[in-house]
C-alpha cells in the first residue's frame, strides 16, 4: 500500500453554494483502513465542515452508501486496499437529492418503498407462529432476499430509476416479492396489483445493475422475475 | 421556535422506541404520536446490530422460572426482581407478536417450529434468531409497520433536553434539533418516552453504533430522573482488533467460543487455564473479558494490544458454514477466521445501569417514561446475551401501553418558554465562539480515561483520578467551538459537541457509582475489593442530580420480592465451592 491517498471529495451546500465543487485532501494510510476511516479522518482532522452519514460501521444499517470511484458502495464495508489505487473520488449517491456534501435525502427511495405497502398484514386466522419445515420449499427464495438494509445502492445504480421518476425500483420490488410470496400475509393479491403496472415490475429491463452493487448479495432482478411470473399467473386466475 | 403539540413524544427508534410507538398507536389510533430519532428511521442504534438473538421461553420443557433464575444469577442477584420477572413473562408475548403481527420470520427447527439456540449462562436453549443477523429483520419489519400507521416520524432529529411544566412537577415534552437544518424546536406532549439506548461508547474500544452517546440518560439526568447501578457496564470479550480503523471493537459473536474456539496470549499460552480451568474460554462474559484485559495490561498481549482467538482447529468448513457473517467481517481486515488466529480485545458493549423504572416504565418524574437500554435494574450486575433485545421489545411494548393510558387521562400542560430558550442558547454556544477546544480531542481523552481508569479493572485511586479529570473535561467541552460557524445544516461537529457533553454526564455517574461499590460483582471488578460481599453489598446504588449539577448518591438494599436471601446464599455457596478448587490449582498471583 502507498503511504497516502489523494482524495477528491464532492462538496455542496444548497444554502450557500451556487454549484458543487471538489475539494482535494491528502490522507495518510493505515492498516485495515476502510473508506469510512478516510472520510472520518478528513472530517476530524482536515476539514471539520464536511458532512456525511453513517451509524453502525459494520454493514448492518445501510446509512453510509456513497459513490466512490464510479460505483455505489457502503463506505464502512469497503477497504481502501480493495480499490487498488491511490486516487479516490467520493461523491454522494446518484439519483437522490443532496442535503449537504455526501449526505443525500433518502425520501424518494422510501416513498416508493411505501407505495408497495411494505408492511406485513396479519391474517386473522393465524394466532401463533406457523409450522414451516426448513426444506419444504414453502418460503421459496424469500429468506435469501430478506436481508435488505435499504441502503439505496441498487436504486442509485438502476438506469430505469434514473430515466423514469415513477419507477418503483429494485429494493421496493424486492420487498414486495418477499411479502407476496409469504403465504402468511393477508393482502398479497392487493399488493400484487401495486407492482403489476408499467412503472412496476414491467419497467425492469433485467440488466442486473442492481445485483452487481448490492452489498448484501441480494439479486432484486430474481425477485422481480418471480413477481412478473406471478402477475401473469394471476391474470389467469392462479394465485400461488 | 416552532412548537408542535402531541399526545406522546418518543425519543429513539430502536427496538424499544419502535415497539412503544406501535403499541401506543394500536391502543388508540387517534392519539397523536411523534417519534424522533437521531439516525434515519430504522437505521440508528444497536437493536439493528443484534447478531445472536433473543431469549424467550417457548418450549414446554423450559420454564419462566428457569429464565428468571438465569437472569438473576447472571445479574449477581442485584436485579430489580419485579422487572426481571416481567421481562421473562412478557417475552413470549413479544415474540409471538413479532411473528404474527409484525411479520418477522424466525429461523425454524427441523420440526418446523421456531428454532432456539444455546447462549452462555442459560440452563436451556432458548435464544430465537434469524441466522446471525437477527436485528436487521426485527427493526426493518417494525419500521415497515410504522409506515402503515399514522405516526409522525422526525428522522435525523435529536432530543436535546426535557421540558418541565410551569409548576415544575411534570415533564411536558422536549427541545429537539433537526440535524438536517440545524433548527431547534419544541414538541409539547402529554407523555414523553425516552428510548435512546445507553452509551457503552464512552470507552476507547466499544461495539455500539456511533449515534449512541448517552443522550437519553444525560437528558433524563438534567431533568432530575433517578438512576440505578450506573457502575455496571458490560464488556464483551471478543471485539475485533483493527488498529485505528473504525472496525476496531466490532463484535465477533460469542458462539465462536461456545463452539470451541480458544484464546491465547502473546506468549502463546492458553491463559484461561489460569483464570477458570474448568470452563476455560466458555466461562462467563465478564470473566473472559477481564482475564484478557489483565493479560494485555500485564504486557502479555499481542503487539496490537489484544489476545488471539483461534477457531482454525474446528475445521475451516465448519467455521465458514456456522459463522458466515463473522468470517466476512474478519475478511475486511485481511484475515481468515476459518484458517488462522485473529487478534481480539474486550470491547465495551452494554449498560446495565440506567434510569429507575417500574414495570410500567414510569420514572420518578411525572409524564416521563423510559424503556430499553436507557432504563436500569432489569439485568442487575450483568446482562445475559439475548436478554438485551428481549428487554427492548418487552419494555417498549409496555411503555407504549402506559403512554396511551396516560395520554387519555391527562391534559396537555404548557411548557416554560424561558426554560426552553435558556436550553436553546446553551446548545448554540459553540457557534458564538471564534476559537475554542477541539471536540475530537476531548472525545478521545474521555475514551482513554474511561478505558484505563474506569473499565474492566477498577481501583479507588484510579476512579478518583477519573472523577477529577471528568470535572475538567466538563469545563473543556463547555468551551468547544465549531469550525463552520455559519451553518448549522448537517453540522457534524456541532452535533458531536452535544454528544460529548452528554457522554461526560453519563461517565460521571458511572465513575461515581463504581467508586462507591467497594466489592466485585458481575461486570464491576474492584482490584482493591476482589470478593463479592453479600453481607454488605446486596444493595443498589441510586443517583440523581443534586444542587448545582452535583451527584446525589444513596444506597438501598435490593428488594428480594421473588427470590429470597437464603436461595441466593445457596447459589453463591455452589460457586464458592467451585472457586476454591480452582484457586488451589493455579499459581495464585492473578487469580480472580
Ligand atoms: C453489536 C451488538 C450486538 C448485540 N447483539 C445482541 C444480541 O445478540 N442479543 C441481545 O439480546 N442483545 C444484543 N445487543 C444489545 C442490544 O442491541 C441492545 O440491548 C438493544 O438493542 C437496545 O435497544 P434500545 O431500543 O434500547 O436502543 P437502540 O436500539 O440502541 O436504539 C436507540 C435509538 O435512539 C436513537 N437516539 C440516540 N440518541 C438520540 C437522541 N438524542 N434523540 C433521539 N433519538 C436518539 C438512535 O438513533 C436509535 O434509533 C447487541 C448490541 C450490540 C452493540
Ligand atoms: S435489473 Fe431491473 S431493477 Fe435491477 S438495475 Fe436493472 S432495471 Fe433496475
Ligand atoms: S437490495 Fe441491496 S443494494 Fe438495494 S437497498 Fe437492499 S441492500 Fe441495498
Ligand atoms: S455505517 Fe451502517 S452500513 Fe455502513
Amino acid at each position: 500500500m502507498p503511504d497516502s491517498l489523494h482524495v477528491k471529495v464532492f462538496r455542496f451546500n444548497p444554502d450557500r453554494d451556487v454549484e458543487p465543487r471538489f475539494d482535494n485532501f491528502e490522507v495518510p494510510v493505515f492498516d485495515n483502513m476502510a473508506l469510512l476511516d478516510v472520510v472520518m479522518h478528513i472530517q476530524n482532522c482536515l476539514d471539520r465542515s464536511l458532512s456525511f452519514r453513517f451509524s453502525c460501521r459494520i454493514g448492518m444499517c445501510g446509512s453510509c452508501a456513497m459513490y466512490v470511484n464510479g460505483r455505489a458502495r457502503l463506505v464502512c464495508r469497503t477497504q481502501v486496499s480493495s480499490l487498488r489505487t491511490q486516487d479516490i473520488t467520493i461523491m454522494p449517491l446518484p439519483n437522490f437529492p443532496i442535503i449537504r456534501d455526501l449526505v443525500v435525502d433518502m425520501a424518494p427511495f422510501f416513498e416508493k418503498w411505501k407505495k408497495i405497502k411494505p408492511y406485513y398484514v396479519s391474517n386473522k386466522e393465524i394466532s401463533e407462529p406457523v409450522v414451516v419445515r426448513p426444506g419444504s420449499g414453502e418460503r421459496e427464495i424469500i429468506d435469501d432476499m430478506l436481508d435488505c438494509i435499504t441502503c439505496g445502492c441498487c436504486y442509485s445504480a438502476c438506469s430505469m430509476v434514473a430515466t423514469n421518476s415513477e419507477y418503483l425500483g429494485p429494493a421496493a420490488l424486492n420487498r414486495a416479492y418477499t411479502l407476496i410470496a409469504d403465504k402468511r400475509d393477508a393482502i398479497r393479491v392487493e399488493r400484487l396489483k401495486t407492482v403489476d403496472r408499467s412503472y412496476g415490475v414491467w419497467r425492469c429491463h433485467t440488466q442486473f445493475n442492481c445485483a452487481e452493487v448490492c452489498p448484501k448479495n441480494i439479486v432484486p432482478t430474481r425477485s422481480i422475475q418471480n413477481l412478473k411470473r406471478r402477475c401473469v399467473l394471476h391474470k389467469f386466475g392462479i394465485v400461488k | 421556535m416552532d412548537v408542535i403539540k402531541a399526545d406522546i413524544l418518543i425519543l429513539g427508534a430502536g427496538g424499544a422506541g419502535l415497539f412503544a410507538a406501535l403499541h401506543a398507536y394500536d391502543r388508540h389510533p387517534r392519539l397523536k404520536i411523534v417519534i424522533a430519532t437521531k439516525g434515519l428511521i430504522g437505521k440508528g442504534g444497536c437493536s439493528r446490530m443484534v447478531q445472536g438473538g433473543m431469549n424467550v421461553v417457548l418450549n414446554e420443557k423450559d420454564s419462566l422460572e428457569n429464565h428468571f433464575l438465569d437472569t438473576l444469577k447472571g445479574g449477581g442477584f442485584i436485579n430489580n426482581q419485579a422487572l426481571a420477572w416481567t421481562l421473562v413473562s412478557d417475552a413470549p408475548k413479544a415474540v409471538y407478536e413479532l411473528e404474527v403481527k409484525v411479520g418477522c420470520f424466525f429461523d425454524r427447527d427441523e420440526d418446523g417450529r421456531i428454532h432456539q439456540k444455546p447462549f452462555a449462562g442459560q440452563s436451556f436453549d432458548r435464544t430465537v434468531h434469524v441466522a446471525d443477523l437477527t436485528g436487521i429483520q426485527l427493526i426493518s419489519r417494525m419500521t415497515d409497520q410504522i409506515f402503515a400507521r399514522n405516526i409522525k416520524v422526525f428522522e435525523e432529529t435529536r432530543g436535546l433536553d426535557l421540558l418541565t411544566s410551569k409548576d415544575g412537577h411534570r415533564i411536558v415534552g422536549a427541545l429537539l434539533s433537526d440535524i438536517r437544518t440545524g433548527e431547534i424546536f419544541v414538541v409539547n406532549s402529554k407523555v414523553t418516552i425516552v428510548a435512546t439506548g445507553g452509551c457503552a461508547s464512552m470507552y476507547k474500544i466499544s461495539a455500539p453504533s456511533f449515534d449512541k452517546t448517552g443522550d437519553g440518560m444525560a437528558i433524563c439526568f438534567r431533568a432530575g430522573a433517578e438512576f440505578v447501578d450506573m457502575e455496571m457496564v458490560q464488556f464483551h470479550p471478543t471485539g475485533l482488533v483493527a488498529g485505528r480503523s473504525r472496525l476496531n471493537g466490532s463484535l465477533l459473536e460469542e458462539g465462536l467460543r461456545g463452539a470451541g474456539a480458544r484464546l491465547y496470549n502473546g506468549l502463546g499460552e492458553r491463559f484461561m487455564e489460569r483464570y477458570d480451568p474448568e470452563r476455560l474460554e466458555r466461562s462467563t462474559r465478564d470473566r473472559v473479558a477481564r482475564s484478557s484485559f489483565i493479560e494485555i495490561m500485564a504486557g502479555r498481549g499481542t503487539v496490537n494490544k489484544g489476545v488471539y482467538l483461534d477457531a482454525s482447529h474446528l475445521g475451516a468448513e465448519f467455521v465458514e458454514k456456522k459463522f458466515p457473517g463473522m468470517v466476512e467481517r474478519v475478511k475486511d481486515i485481511g484475515k481468515d477466521l476459518a484458517r488462522e488466529k485473529v487478534e481480539v480485545t474486550p470491547t465495551a458493549h452494554y449498560q446495565m445501569g440506567g434510569v429507575c423504572i417500574d414495570a410500567q416504565c414510569q420514572t420518578n418524574l411525572k409524564g416521563l417514561l423510559v424503556c430499553g437500554e436507557d432504563a436500569g435494574g432489569v439485568h442487575g450486575a450483568n446482562r445475559l446475551g439475548g436478554n438485551g433485545i428481549c428487554d427492548s421489545t418487552v419494555y417498549g411494548r409496555r411503555a407504549g401501553d402506559t403512554a396511551a393510558l396516560l395520554a387519555l387521562e391527562e391534559d396537555l400542560h404548557p411548557y416554560q418558554e424561558a426554560e426552553a430558550e435558556k436550553m436553546r442558547m446553551r446548545w448554540l454556544k459553540p457557534f458564538l465562539r471564534e476559537r475554542g477546544e477541539n471536540v475530537y480531542e476531548i472525545r478521545s481523552e474521555i475514551e482513554n480515561l474511561m478505558w484505563e481508569k474506569a473499565g474492566l479493572v477498577r481501583t479507588r485511586l484510579h476512579l478518583q483520578e477519573a472523577a477529577y479529570h471528568l470535572e475538567n473535561l466538563i469545563q473543556k467541552i463547555d468551551e468547544a467551538s465549531v469550525a463552520d460557524r455559519y451553518l448549522a445544516r448537517y453540522n457534524m461537529e456541532w452535533n458531536h459537541i452535544i454528544d460529548v457533553a452528554n457522554l461526560i454526564t453519563v461517565c460521571r455517574m458511572v465513575v461515581n457509582a463504581a467508586k462507591c461499590r467497594e466489592e466485585s460483582r458481575g461486570a464491576h471488578y474492584r482490584e482493591d475489593f476482589p470478593e463479592t460481599d453479600n453481607e454488605n453489598w446486596l444493595q443498589n446504588i441510586y443517583q440523581k442530580k443534586g444542587t448545582a449539577f452535583q451527584l446525589e448518591l444513596t444506597k438501598k438494599p435490593v428488594l428480594l420480592s421473588h427470590f429470597k436471601r437464603e436461595n441466593i446464599e445457596d447459589c453463591f455457596f455452589e460457586r464458592v465451592k467451585k472457586k476454591r478448587t480452582y484457586t488451589e490449582s493455579c499459581d495464585g498471583s492473578t487469580c480472580l
